[in-house]
């Protein structure tokens, strides 16, 4: 009895594996000045994996499903892993630089980051809770050790010991949920469960799971109030680890809430979409109101980073009071959210690494006349900046339209007034994001400013070339939002539209 | 019946060593009722008819995990008291709070449903088979690539634990710490 | 399953607790003879004949001696320890075939009774389950005692325990690969009849490596020398059992023995066939006799061999213990397992391109 494998579908992440390990292996083998070359083979390896998935995406054979409807290529699957593809190889760009100045592990670092890459391309794979489960935490656990990867800083001890603590609890909650859905239907795939389950959602224990699973993966996506591990982290966490978990984590967080909410519990809606609704609108708000009294830029980008979750689960708020047609608007909507929301904040990321490099300091006020002395830095900054906060006609902007017509779209008083609550926060947040664009171009260069030689001394050319691949997308997308939402419609197919 | 008895001292058993670990005041205590509880719960394992999962609950947490809890526990020393004094206001009141409520809300659940959702579960009849054949069976066919991603994070556990806990002499000092 | 067969596992269960005492003065008394032996010394000689009763009165006197109970001991676990020590010693033997089944008619039913305790269809896990669970007793003894030598002698059994366990149960796999089964009776089973009639089909001329790894681990799992840092007199009195006194410490001695004697069985049941040899032809009482007599001749050369190792080798020291567990026997034996792997898997489904 064999297992059936699609082999081409599962290409990807056979690369993927593969390079981590290779990468792992050619670590131990290197003389210590050499180990760059983990790097190379790293990116390499990123690069190659997006080879099938172009295979796949040109192929005609429609959609590949194996082991028994546990691991399913469709559309779907397909645009997210290009996406995680994508911006994982943003951050290896972003860390060859950060990683070869200190005192790290460089093999080591690159396997896990690897190794996390892998587990997202896996999740949104995934149709059943086992399969889901493990790639959950395939994303998580590389992270719970590379927050604490500064091993001399306290901070980012205290990174690694926070996200540690509450993604464990987070994932024993997600277990928790899952352990009561397969106690009550007696099915692992979200087929099954969704058959099973169809006439269960008024049943208290049945809730009660679901609740818990909003609860976990509230954690990842790092949704008030599940937040709180969040700007810790990201302080010290080194910054392109901070970039991920702010992106790739996040985003793969979201598409299993995606996918388990929808394919698994479809007749629940009455259930996850006020629960969803709560989420969403305290994320907004809370979040977007701490963050304007952050005095450092990366708090500052930890807290957007939670406003912006609230944003993302808006249309899945929407999803539940709406029909099939509405449900893949829906989703299209998350979708272009995420996808918008990784370039640009991967951006935001990248260019606090290069700014941290010339000013000495991740706070705000170290920042002041960045602008003055490093221009292009600081214009780019202001593009991040403000299509964080929608400035049209960057691409920020789009992904805050589709959000509020997916939100509109649904009609009901509820998601109006959702709608609201978000138009409100997006004034709020344009406050602090144009604060830091205000410090860079405005201020007088502080005193505590480094001399000037580090001041003007060039970015990294992989970090470089990380925030231009960014800022291209960032403002194409802008002006071409179909290029976008091309690869996002095609995600409807989950919704069965 | 036989079932049904070991059920519930067994059961007992798990709940005394799951207390003991929360309020044993001596680590080593504690640790031996966490053991207590995985020991019960190999036993639940055999009364369902899964031997081969029973035999690896304990060789893995008897065996290893508890074992190495045991030696951290020794090695780091024994007899300092845990400081218990809550730094932060109001957390015990609010802890016990919640607690309540996660107890009332299950209690709710159980009745409010009940018990329907225990039927729920697929009968355990004489078609469960807990050898190591049907296990293997399943384990390389229907669930493999879950089983190779879980290979993959153990390779992550202990890859990742190594790069954190061993130190290597430090030949030039880095940029400054703070920085992000 | 009528009061008959419940019968039968009673007697089982005694017969496998005298098996092991007797085994166990007998046991004693060999090691100290062959020590003495490859010492030039002459060994007991005085209680009985060649000394053989010597160890009968070393534990009566046990017996009778005060049993001192120190002030700085964790009573429960200090008076637990003991007990738990020998917990896993009796029932790792319950799994072991020690000869060929023969039919017994009783009340009027003919049954079949297995000269083996139970045969579990996992055995071989339980075997490693109950061998895990022996350290126990060795760590809570160190801690319980309150005293900073048995500590450290506690602290050592933990980690060697773990160090060895993990090499014993990879040198195990391709056991299992071989026999295809978990269960000892069946890999007993796998082992009979000859290569070319001259070679006995034991798993030990296939896997010698492996037989090699576990014999080594085995050593190390119980505590003997050049392994015994746990109780290294010369470092930390006595480790673990230092502030055992009477009783209490014969159980400690008793259980050391006993794992030895187990072993020894576990490992000649698994890599030398067991029960397995000629039988040249003979039926009746005596076929049923020989395989016995064949597990026990195995046994007690395997046993010699410990001793011999005892007499032989100096102790280890503590990094060169775990230097030889992590980076030789661990790689060694998953190097191994791997070759097994493709043999084992090349023979049942045929070369890979085909």
């Amino acid at each position: 009895m064999a297992p059936d494998i699609d082999y081409l579908a599962l290409a990807p992440e056979i690369t993927l594996a593969v390079t981590a390990v290779v990468v792992l292996l050619l670590d131990l083998f290197l003389p210590r000045r050499q180990k760059y070359w983990t790097a190379i083979v790293a990116v390499l390896g990123v690069s190659f994996a997006a080879l099938p998935l172009i295979a796949l995406a040109v192929s005609d054979v429609g959609d590949r499903a194996m082991l028994g409807g546990s691991f399913v290529v469709d559309d779907f699957a397909l645009v997210l892993k290009g996406l995680f593809v994508i911006a994982g190889y943003l951050v290896l760009l972003m860390s060859v630089g950060y990683v070869e100045s200190d005192r790290y592990y460089q093999g080591e670092y690159y396997f896990l980051l690897l190794m996390s890459i892998l587990g997202s391309m896996v999740l949104a794979s995934s149709r059943d809770l086992i399969t889901l489960f493990i790639a959950v935490e395939l994303v998580s656990q590389p992270m719970y050790l590379l927050a604490g990867w500064r091993k001399g800083d306290l901070r980012s001890n205290e990174a690694s010991l926070k996200y540690f603590l509450l993604g464990v609890l987070a994932s024993a909650l997600l277990l928790y949920g899952m352990s009561f859905v397969y106690g009550l239907t007696g099915e692992l795939t979200f087929a099954g469960i969704a058959a099973e389950g169809a006439g269960k959602a008024g049943e208290p224990a049945f809730i009660m799971a679901i609740l818990f699973i909003i609860a976990g993966f509230g954690f990842k996506v790092s949704a008030v109030p599940f937040h709180f591990w969040a700007p810790d982290t990201y302080e010290g966490a080194p910054t392109p680890v901070a970039a991920y978990l702010s992106v790739s984590s996040k985003a793969a967080g979201f598409v299993a809430l995606l996918v388990v909410l929808y394919s698994a519990f479809p007749d629940a809606s009455g259930v996850w979409g006020p629960a969803v609704w709560i989420l969403a609108a305290l994320s907004m708000t809370l979040a977007n109101l701490t963050a304007l009294r952050q005095t450092n830029i990366v708090r500052l980008l930890a807290y957007s980073s939670v406003a912006q979750a609230g944003f993302m689960l808006v249309p899945f708020a929407a999803a539940a009071t709406t029909d099939a047609v509405g449900l893949g608007e829906a989703f299209a909507a998350t979708v272009t959210y995420i996808v918008i929301y990784a370039f640009m904040n991967l951006g935001a990321f990248a260019v606090v690494i290069a700014g941290a490099r010339k000013t000495g300091t991740g706070d705000i006020e170290g920042w002041g006349g960045l602008g003055s002395y490093a221009p292009a830095l600081g214009a780019l900054a202001a593009v991040f900046f403000f299509s964080l906060a929608g400035i049209p006609p960057l691409a920020g902007w789009i992904a805050k339209l589709v959000m509020f017509g997916a939100a509109m779209g649904a009609g009901s008083p509820w998601m109006i007034a959702l709608a609201v609550i978000a138009a409100i926060n997006a004034v709020i947040a344009l406050v602090y994001y144009a604060r830091v664009v205000k410090t860079i171009w405005m201020d007088p260069v502080p005193a505590t400013a480094p001399e000037e030689e580090v001041r003007t001394a060039s970015v990294a050319g992989s970090l470089g070339l990380a925030i231009g691949l960014s800022a291209a997308v960032v403002v194409v997308a802008g002006f071409f939002p179909s290029l976008v939402t091309f690869f996002s419609d095609a995600t409807k197919v989950l919704a069965g539209g | 019946m036989t079932e049904l008895v070991l059920f519930f001292i067994f059961g007992a058993l798990a709940l005394v060593g799951g207390l003991t670990v929360v309020a044993a005041r001596n680590p080593v205590h504690s640790a031996m009722g966490l053991m207590l509880t995985l020991f019960s719960l190999a036993v639940f394992y055999v009364v369902q008819a899964a031997h081969f999962v029973a035999a690896v609950q304990v060789i893995v947490y008897a065996g290893a995990v508890m074992t190495l809890f045991l030696f951290v526990i020794m090695l780091i020393g024994v007899d300092k008291a845990e400081n218990l004094s809550e730094t932060i206001r109001l957390q015990r009141p609010l802890v016990v709070l919640v607690g309540l409520t996660v107890v009332v809300v299950g209690v709710f659940v159980a009745v409010g449903g009940r018990f329907a959702w225990i039927t729920g579960v697929v009968g355990a009849g004489p078609e469960v088979n807990g050898t190591a054949e049907a296990i293997g069976d399943d384990l390389f066919t229907t669930w493999l690539l879950p089983f190779e991603a879980t290979s993959l994070l153990l390779i992550i556990a202990s890859a990742g634990a190594l790069a954190l806990a061993f130190f290597r002499p430090r030949r030039r000092e880095g940029k400054e710490e703070g920085a992000p | 399953m009528d009061g008959w067969d419940v019968a039968i596992v009673i007697v089982k269960v005694l017969v496998v607790f005298a098996l092991l005492l007797a085994a166990t003065i007998l046991l004693v008394w060999i090691e100290r003879k062959v020590v003495a032996d490859m010492q030039n010394r002459i060994g007991p000689e005085r209680a009985g004949p060649w000394g053989i009763l010597q160890t009968l009165a070393d534990g009566l006197k046990l017996l009778f001696k005060e049993q001192i109970r120190p002030n700085k001991v964790e009573v429960g676990m200090y008076l637990l320890a003991p007990v738990l020590t020998l917990l896993p010693a009796f029932l790792i033997f319950m799994v072991i075939p020690i000869g060929v089944p023969f039919t017994v008619t009783l009340g009027g039913v003919e049954r079949v009774v297995s000269m083996q305790g139970t045969d579990l269809n996992v055995g071989l896990l339980y075997i490693l389950a109950m061998s895990s669970l022996a350290v126990y007793a060795v760590v809570l003894a160190g801690w319980s005692s309150g005293s900073k030598y048995p500590l450290l002698g506690g602290v050592r059994a933990t980690a060697q325990a773990i160090s060895y366990e993990a090499a014993m149960g990879l040198a195990l796999v391709p056991v299992v690969f071989y026999a295809g089964s978990l269960s000892i009776s069946e890999i007993v089973a796998a082992q009979s009849g000859t290569w070319g009639g001259i070679v006995p089909r034991w798993n030990i001329v296939p896997l010698f490596l492996s037989f090699v790894i576990f014999f080594i681990a085995i050593i190390a799992e119980t505590n003997r020398a050049p392994f015994d840092l746990v109780e290294a007199e010369q470092e930390i009195v006595g480790g673990f059992h230092t502030e055992y006194s009477g009783f209490r410490f014969a159980c400690f001695f008793l259980a050391e023995y006993i794992n030895m004697f187990n072993m020894s069985a576990i490992a000649a049941t698994l890599f030398l066939g067991g029960w397995n040899g000629p039988t040249f032809g003979l039926t009746g009482f005596v076929s049923w006799l020989l395989p016995i007599i064949y597990f026990f001749i195995k046994t007690f050369v395997l046993i010699f061999i410990f001793m011999w190792v005892r007499a032989t080798l100096p102790r280890f020291r503590y990094d060169q213990l775990m230097t030889l567990g992590w980076k030789r026997l661990i790689p060694a034996a998953l190097l191994w397992l791997v070759l097994s792997a493709v043999v084992v898997g090349w023979r049942q489904f045929g070369a890979p391109w085909t």
